[in-house]
């Protein structure tokens, strides 16, 4: 009897392709529609920043930690921050920890909108993402009087910010999340709990939380698998202790615990928790100075220092290592999206072609932090 | 419940949802449009719309600027360029170069704050489209010009006035290090 012949064949998904979030490259090897193996291809986008910050110094390296990862770059300002203000050991003044935990959610929020809308239309979806886009516009708006930009904020320095709130400020940041939460409600309407969207996220791939953890996996997407790790709660830096607001988890009640619905749901629900910090955050605000002294040729004394952040995309490394110099000797950025690219090899095996983008999608990979 | 019914139920689920998404797609029909056609066909210029603090095109007030440097070495990348020399007769400092490479600026603001009259500052002008790089570097003087000396008291030149106090307001827009006190011109809480 003859057998129809199959062959294995090898297909390249990027770098330039709409779905991979930025240049991505993957080596997909699929025998018909079924993935073999999708091999991710990172070093694209390297940017040699950890280098750069060698040669700039530490007051100049800020704006470039804007281009590790441009959707949330409050975190890596305040990564950064934190890094040279405890190898100087400066104390940041309270008001300045407001207004970077202020900034920080608000971006969280606009980095999850992001993140959820992309995933919308990379299922096929067209409409939730503009709307997710025009309040991440609204959200830039608000950033940018706050520090005259809207992508690549350099909003913080070392020992506090660079800019506080101007007048009346406040007030439209509340006004804006109070329009916020019933947008949430709405857009879930819109697309949340749509059935063929839910069917086509649930039970996709799918990880186990020992796996998550061995993976390295960070923020929502080990949340998602189940496992309660927030940095902001378990290791609280900054304000984080003085606001309320839970870590949410996911539920595995659409699919299996630890699929793409799970991990889409966490980033639903965190935008909310967000909102939740920044309306304690805006009313607690205390008065006084945003920004501690610190010298225009800073100069920490020789020594090493590692610190955490949880940014939208999970927890954040920063290594600094100082030799007494102008300069920072070396510079180490730990990222979320980097683990979350080694878990996909190992996930795509048996994943149909289609269900690589929602794979993708779903890990909130941003390219440009995977490389640095 | 068999295969049957549970099929019905899937169907009747994803009609509803997909009706109940559409409700809100349709409700923007009788909402107000968000957006709006740039760049002909918006009532102000997109310019005068933007915040004070926007970061867009740097410009120098040669007027007030004091020659001290402190913008050329607070840029990361070296974008600015400036002489400045001792003027033999009056004992003061002539600029006799000031150049910004607009191309290679990457609007980061760190040039700005540490300037102590606000001579250097950001506008709101973004549109910066050029056909050559040589185009985009700014040079500022035109002719060797005296460098501004910082008075004791308030600024008496009904000529320097205005642009003095424009350059203050722009510096308070910057946080203020240390103390308990909140920058001038900011929220008091
Ligand atoms: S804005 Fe930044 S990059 Fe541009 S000239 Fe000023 S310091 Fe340099
Ligand atoms: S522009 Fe400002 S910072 Fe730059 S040299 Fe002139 S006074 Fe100094």
């Amino acid at each position: 009897m003859n057998t129809l012949r199959t062959e294995e064949m090898t297909l390249n998904m990027g770098p330039q392709h709409p779905s991979t979030h930025g240049v991505l490259r993957f080596i997909v090897r699929a025998d018909g529609e079924v993935m073999r193996e999708a091999v991710p291809d990172v070093g694209y986008l390297h940017r040699s920043i950890e280098k750069i910050a060698e040669k700039v110094g530490y007051h100049g390296f800020m704006p470039y930690t804007d281009r590790v990862d441009y959707v949330c770059a409050m975190f890596t300002n305040q990564g950064w921050g934190m890094a040279c203000e405890k190898l100087a050991g400066i104390e940041v003044p309270r008001r300045g920890e407001y207004c970077r935990v202020i900034a920080a959610e608000f971006n969280r929020i606009a980095s999850h909108l992001l993140s959820v809308g992309t995933m919308a239309m990379d299922i096929g979806a067209m409409t939730p993402f503009t709307h997710a886009i025009r309040e991440r516009e609204m959200i830039n708006d608000l950033i940018e009087e706050l520090c005259g930009a809207r992508l690549t904020f350099n909003y913080m320095r070392i020992g506090g910010v660079g800019f506080d709130l101007p007048p009346g400020w406040r007030e439209k940041a509340l006004a804006y999340l109070d329009h916020f939460d019933p947008i949430l409600e709405e857009y879930n309407a819109l697309i949340s709990y749509n059935k063929i969207y839910i069917e086509r996220l649930a039970n996709v791939g799918v990880i186990a939380a020992d796996d998550a953890v061995n993976y390295n996996l960070v923020g929502p997407n080990l949340r998602a698998c189940g496992v309660k790790w927030d940095i902001r709660k378990d290791i609280p830096y900054s304000v984080y202790p003085d606001f309320e607001f839970e870590v949410p988890i996911g539920s595995g009640q659409w699919g299996t615990l630890g699929d793409a619905m799970d991990r889409y749901m966490v980033r639903i629900r965190e935008m909310a928790e967000s909102s939740k910090i920044l309306r304690q955050a805006l009313k607690q605000l205390p008065p006084g100075s945003v920004l501690a002294k610190v010298p225009r040729n800073f100069k920490p004394p020789a020594g090493e220092c590692q610190i955490r952040v949880e940014s939208a995309r999970g927890d954040m490394g920063w290594y600094v290592v100082s030799d007494g110099t102008a300069f920072p000797w070396r510079v180490h950025v730990r990222t979320g999206s980097f683990a979350a690219m080694g878990i996909t090899q190992k996930l795509s095996r048996g994943l149909m072609i289609a269900d690589l983008v929602t794979l993708i999608a779903s890990l909130d990979v941003i390219a440009p932090e995977i490389d640095r | 419940m068999g295969a049957i019914g549970s099929y019905v139920e899937n169907i009747k689920d994803a009609v509803t949802t997909i009706f109940e998404g559409m409700a809100v797609t349709a409700s923007h029909f009788v909402r107000k449009p968000y957006t709006v056609q740039y760049p002909d066909r918006t009532e102000v210029r997109v310019q005068d719309t933007l915040p004070f603090r926007y970061r867009g095109i740097l410009e120098v007030d040669l007027e007030i600027c004091t020659g001290c440097l402190a913008c050329e070495r607070a840029c990361p990348i070296d974008c600015i360029v400036i002489a400045v020399e001792k003027d033999p007769a009056t004992r003061g400092m002539i600029i006799s170069q000031f150049d910004i490479d607009i191309a290679k600026c990457m609007f980061c603001g760190l040039c700005s704050e540490p300037c102590p009259t606000g001579s250097i500052h950001h506008t709101t002008e973004f549109e910066g489209a050029d056909f050559s790089l040589e185009s985009l570097i700014r040079r500022f003087v035109k002719e060797p010009i005296h460098a501004y000396k910082a008075k004791k008291g308030p600024e008496t030149d009904p000529r320097l006035a205005p642009i003095l106090s424009r350059g203050m307001h722009y510096l308070d827009q910057w946080a203020q290090p240390g103390g308990d006190k909140p920058a001038a011109g900011t929220e008091e809480s």
